[in-house]
């Protein structure tokens, strides 16, 4: 046990960094610092990076994320107000030192480990669905056959909201889906994208994010097959061959109701990360105006 | 039997160890050396999370067939002229089905949690699997044609005179296909990728998370060994002993599958298994029918 405690002294701190209004860019100048390691999963983290100032709607949302990271967990809120009394708060540009401190803190949670609704208690087996299937017990709604909308074969629709603070959907940015398999069968947007200023549209930073989610990194899309790995005629081609040469993108999105049914998640997750944020969010901004 | 499983245990974490060292190489993160052991350490010292309502025995053992996999893969390659811990006339078979049995294995994991990221990577890895567990088997009855036996013993004699990897150029890259598929690297991880934010492994964390990483890595060091054997002589060799042929040979495949797994783009699924179905199984028979006339000659 010492053994492994001495060796795991020295190890890179696992960080689950929640990205907040022009975080983006504070996040991505994390990546490559020793010491640390930005993970994909809270599960995977010991420490909660909230980076940016997170909206108060989403109080809830990051409150569950804090108790989605294993105990002990620590909290960092950079350049962020904080949302709930847990961990430190730095204003400047180093949140090393605070990291480093949340590394050995002990949160207690933050929310009680209890289901967030009751159980319902309607229909045979009191899950609320028909037979085995369906209804929302707990208020996780579980899957339930509907016709595929490619070939109408039936199959299981799973619907659950997605994000704000995903890693891989652009940041703030929570979905409302049905899913069947991998496949969107419907969108909503529940909240827009964060603002990331300037500088989240910069176009190593753009391009290095949509990379990132092909599994490769900018020196291996340099010899162009990262854009032959990406579909015809959807623009992702276009768009991160522009960033790969530098140049910035202002294309903006069809409505994300009517341009996500029908694409794989990879596909969709691929298709909004080749928008600027900026422009994403205008995107969405339009139509909760609407 | 015995002498050839002992030094293959005892080879073994120094191999991992080598491939986790071959991962941090090119992040610009330093510390290739102990980097992935104190990382290792500082996993082993977190919790294990809790899901709702898992499928517990499954999240449990789902590591541990993969390693069990891995080792019995790896069992078949022979270390040197009579030195093989399995010695099995139908060896190649033997690996196949280690190979089979990982997309089963893979899916119990992203199953096993109750959660729908885990459970999207499990279903798109057996979608991409079989198609690639396809391929290498057609790749390897072309390695075991010249030989005339499923026995890895036999394939790696039949190569004294010329490697399979020059007989039948095609073969060693497009088992490379399926060694990045098994090892869930690069442009196959359609399980455990960043798009799934780590998939099937998303709701892992401490010992579970370490032993599930150490298996992926034991399974890159099996798949390794035999690519050496399969296409590249195996223990054969000049002037060195040859364990030693064969640990050079299964480094230098190790190093290559990491290179390929990092160049390549990975595809949306639906593309890739295009791309399998159209392009890559066609190839595999191609070599195979080149084989065929050439051993017919």
């Amino acid at each position: 046990m010492t053994l492994l405690s001495a060796l795991a002294r020295r190890a890179e701190i696992p960080v689950f960094a929640v990205i907040g209004t022009r975080g983006l860019g504070l996040a991505e100048s994390l990546r490559r610092r020793p010491g640390l390691r930005l993970v994909d999963s809270p599960r995977h983290a010991r420490v909660l990076l909230v980076a940016g100032a997170v909206d108060g709607a989403q109080k809830q949302a990051l409150e569950r994320l804090h108790a989605q990271l294993p105990a002990p967990r620590g909290t960092v809120w950079w350049q962020a107000e904080p949302l709930f009394a847990r961990g430190e708060v730095v204003t400047g540009d180093d949140p090393m030192p605070a990291i480093r401190a949340a590394a050995s803190a002990d949160d207690p949670d933050q929310r009680p480990d209890v289901p967030p609704h009751p159980w319902q208690g309607i229909g045979p087996h009191g899950h609320g669905g028909r037979g085995m299937m369906g209804g929302n017990p707990y208020g996780r709604p579980m899957a339930m056959t509907a016709d595929d909308i490619r070939d109408g074969l039936a199959l299981d629709a799973y619907s659950a909201r997605f994000g704000p603070f995903l890693p891989m959907l652009p940041p703030g940015l929570a979905l409302d889906l049905t899913l069947q398999g991998d496949v969107i069968v419907s969108a909503d947007v529940a909240s827009a994208p964060f603002e990331q200023g300037p500088q989240g549209d910069a176009p190593d930073l753009c391009a290095a994010r949509m990379l990132r989610l092909m599994g490769i990194g900018p020196i291996a899309a340099r010899a162009r097959g990262a854009l032959l790995a990406l579909p015809q005629g959807s623009g992702m081609r276009r768009r991160l061959a522009a960033w790969l040469r530098g140049e910035q993108v202002s294309e903006t999105p069809d409505p994300l109701p009517a341009a996500l049914p029908g694409l794989e998640w990879a596909e969709a997750v691929l298709w909004l990360a080749s928008f600027p944020p900026s422009r994403l969010r205008a995107a969405c901004m339009e139509r909760h105006a609407a | 039997m015995i002498v050839a499983t002992l030094a293959l245990l005892l080879a073994l974490p120094p191999l991992i160890w080598a491939a986790a060292m071959f991962d941090r190489i090119g992040t610009g993160r330093g510390a290739i050396v102990m980097g992935p052991i104190r990382n290792g350490a500082a996993l082993m010292l977190r919790p294990n999370t809790e899901t709702e309502a898992p499928d517990r025995l499954n999240r449990l053992l789902a590591p541990g067939w993969y390693l069990a996999l891995a080792l019995v893969g790896l069992s078949v390659v022979p270390l040197a002229p009579g030195i093989v811990a399995t010695d099995l006339s139908t060896g190649l078979v033997l690996w196949g089905a280690c190979e089979a049995l990982t997309v089963v294995v893979v899916f119990l994991h992203g199953w096993s949690p109750n959660a729908p990221l885990p459970l999207i990577g499990a279903y798109r890895y057996v979608a991409i699997g079989l198609p690639a567990m396809l391929l290498s088997m057609f790749v390897l009855i072309g390695a075991a044609l010249p030989a005339e036996s499923l026995s890895v013993v036999e394939v790696v004699e039949a190569q004294r005179g010329l490697w399979n990897v020059v007989r039948q150029p095609l073969g060693l890259p497009l088992f490379m296909a399926l060694g990045l598929a098994i090892t869930l690297r690069g442009p196959f991880d359609y399980a455990d990728g960043a798009e799934l934010a780590g998939g099937t492994s998303a709701e892992e964390s401490g010992p579970a998370l370490a032993l599930w990483q150490f298996a992926r890595a034991s399974m890159l060091v099996a798949f390794s060994a035999m690519a050496a054997a399969a296409f590249l002589g195996g223990h054969l060799g000049p002037v060195l002993p040859g364990p030693v042929w064969l640990l050079l040979k299964t480094l230098a495949v190790m190093a290559a599958t990491v290179a390929a797994g990092r160049f390549f783009a990975r595809m949306p699924p639906a593309r890739m298994l295009t791309f399998l179905w159209v392009v890559l199984l066609p190839l595999s028979f191609v070599s195979l029918a080149l084989v065929g006339v050439e051993v017919l000659e």
